[in-house]
């Protein structure tokens, strides 16, 4: 097709002012928030201060930091897959699929393994940021923001996946975009948890809609508030014993370099529906400097760490495998994508959360070596972590569409 | 495929090996030919004459990339845009984004109401448009230019992105443009070109 033409230059033309028109009045919809709140003079304009690119495009396997990386004695990390751009959420099927899910290149990939070898494919694409992926019964749900889909046995027909059922209108998530891609995982009580973010930076949300963690049915029947008052997270899962909820939570920008920290929250039992402090209290008990409130920190549930300024943690799993030595039973690695409103760059590295019964956590570095503090440069960004059967575990690189496994050898002379 | 198309799902048979799709860099047109294509509607200096049809000249690279990608993928439509897209290979794409680039970004022929500029001048203060889009508002790698850029698409295209209603852009501008009236993006849109 070319535009040699006037007449079908003049369709194109018209063709792209109907596309730009069409703007339902609907989309003036409840829970829209008003202008950013955040007080510009208390953060100046700055080009250091900018949310970076993520390549839409392969980075082939020479130029993958793996080399950099570095991890506790007796760990190692070896390129697992790549060749997917735009890498972030990683769910396994039950006959070893693995799915990935990704926000703006709007794909879903499913990665196969044959021969030992990682096969990825484009299982779905241009969906708006298909970042929510749960699998159950040999089905996949796939989130997308305002879309949700699931793929009866989807292993099954990962060449052709077909119509899915749509339960978009069953879950009547919010219509909103910002802070709306999806995180969402299968509970211990076999409910479907998603989470409806705050679709501001900092605003007086509607907190009906936004700023919580919801679980449902599998079907989007019976919805429940599990916690309220949450910015943005979009990593979840449940302590192996207690079943209690933990979430990673990013607190707000542009109120300076030292935060409001980053949080690790607990929902401890009998505590569903408890209020997080959006967006009156941030971290542990900091007022919001541009939205105020008397006690604004009264009845909020203090996090049970501060993850850091501006770090990104985003994906977090509990560890239960039998490959790493018996101090990491039962902790949390956490996935910390890495700072973008923050001047010397923070974060892009795994954490472990050590969990205590009395709902405090401590933290240590686990997976380091993409940052380089000299330069002030990151070489990749880790978004989520997946342990495997084998007790290895997976981590996502989204600016390099690649995938690492972490795997465990004791050092000579040493017992697991 | 009708069906599909509505839920925003592949067609049948899309699934592909990536790696081996991206390395594809043959060209399906000469590329002067596929520039003078794209000039039709953008201009051929890359300045766009054309009521609502962006000007490329000076846009990042990474952003016409990128934009061009997402398009190719389905994420961003543009009807008009969607069937040259489709031919396009990687190396094209790359090509296409150095290419205008490279091009001088000349002053939109739309009259600029300057009783508008000063409003937009402080509306831009207040939401940080600096930050990314640079004091000059050139724009960096995936964030595009909107100094010189025309007046209605500049004005559409942030009435679409506070609507939610323009995918390929990062979700932050739907919640920096929140709450603007038409009359802001307006104000916006005359301050942004002039600079």
């Amino acid at each position: 097709m070319r535009f040699t033409s006037t007449r079908s230059r003049r369709l194109a033309i018209a063709m792209i002012i109907a596309a730009g028109t069409t703007v339902p009045a609907a989309a003036q919809q409840t829970g829209m928030s008003p202008l950013d709140l955040s007080n510009p003079a208390a953060s100046r304009q700055d080009a250091n201060l900018r949310s970076f690119p993520t390549p839409p495009t392969v980075t082939p396997l020479e130029r993958l930091p793996v080399g950099k990386l570095k991890l506790p004695a007796g760990f190692k990390a070896e390129v697992w897959s790549l060749g997917h751009p735009g890498a972030r959420t990683m769910v396994m099927g039950d006959k070893g699929t693995l799915f990935m899910g990704s926000r703006l290149i709007g794909r879903v990939y499913a990665i196969t393994t044959k021969d030992g070898k990682r096969e990825p494919k484009v299982l779905l694409q241009g969906l708006t940021q298909p970042n929510g992926l749960a699998f159950r019964n040999g089905a996949l749900y796939v989130f997308a923001i305002n879309k949700v889909f699931r793929y009866n046995n989807i292993e099954d027909k990962l060449d052709n996946p077909g119509d899915p059922v749509e339960l978009t209108d069953k879950f009547n998530l919010p219509d909103t975009i910002h802070h709306n891609w999806k995180y969402v995982d299968f509970g211990p009580d076999g409910k479907l948890y998603v989470q409806t973010g705050a679709n501001c930076n900092i605003c007086e949300i509607n907190p009906g809609i936004h700023g919580q963690i919801r679980r449902y049915n599998a079907d989007g029947s019976g919805m429940e508030i599990i916690a309220r008052g949450v910015r943005n997270t979009v990593g979840f899962d449940w302590h192996p014993a207690t079943k209690e909820l933990w979430f990673t939570d990013n607190g707000r920008d542009w109120a300076g370099n030292d935060g409001p920290q980053d949080e690790l929250n607990r929902v401890a039992k009998g505590m569903e529906g408890a209020n997080f402090g959006f967006p009156y209290c941030h971290a542990n008990g900091i007022p919001d400097p541009d939205i105020k409130r008397p006690n604004p920190c009264a009845g909020v549930v203090l996090p049970a760490a501060l993850t850091g300024p501006h770090s990104a943690g985003l994906g977090i799993k509990f560890y239960t495998g039998a490959m790493f030595p018996k101090t990491y039973q039962n902790v949390a690695f956490i996935a910390r994508r890495g700072s973008w409103n923050r001047e010397k760059k923070f974060g892009y590295d795994v954490i472990v959360a050590r969990t205590q019964a009395n709902g405090t956590a401590t933290l240590e570095p686990f997976m380091t070596g993409f940052l380089d503090d000299t330069k002030n440069e990151f070489a990749g960004r880790p978004t989520y972590v997946l342990p495997l059967k084998d007790g290895s575990l997976l981590v996502s690189d989204e600016q390099n569409g690649a995938i690492y496994r972490i795997t465990y050898a004791a050092p000579q002379g040493k017992r697991n | 495929m009708l069906l599909l198309r509505r839920l925003g799902v592949p067609a049948f048979g899309l699934a592909a090996a990536v790696v081996g799709a991206s390395v594809a860099c043959a060209q399906t047109m000469p590329l002067p030919e596929r520039i003078a294509q794209c000039g039709s509607c953008h201009g051929e200096d890359g300045n766009s004459r054309v009521a609502d049809v962006p000007s490329l000249a000076g846009q990042p690279a990474f952003f016409v990339l990128n934009q061009l990608f997402l398009m190719r993928e389905g994420v961003r439509r543009v009807e008009a845009m969607t069937p040259i897209v489709k031919e396009l290979t990687d190396g094209e794409l790359d090509a296409l984004s150095q290419h205008f680039s490279k091009l001088e970004p000349k002053a939109s022929d739309e009259p600029v109401d300057t009783a508008l500029v000063p409003r937009g001048a402080e509306l831009g203060q207040k939401l940080r448009c600096a930050s990314c889009h640079l004091p000059t508002l050139a724009g960096q790698d995936q964030m595009p230019r909107l100094a010189r850029q025309r007046i209605d698409y500049l004005f559409t295209t942030m009435k679409a992105l506070r609507d939610n209603q323009r995918a390929g852009a990062d979700t932050q501008m739907s919640s920096i443009l929140a709450g603007l009236s038409d009359a802001d993006l307006q104000a916006l849109a005359h301050y942004s070109t002039s600079r």
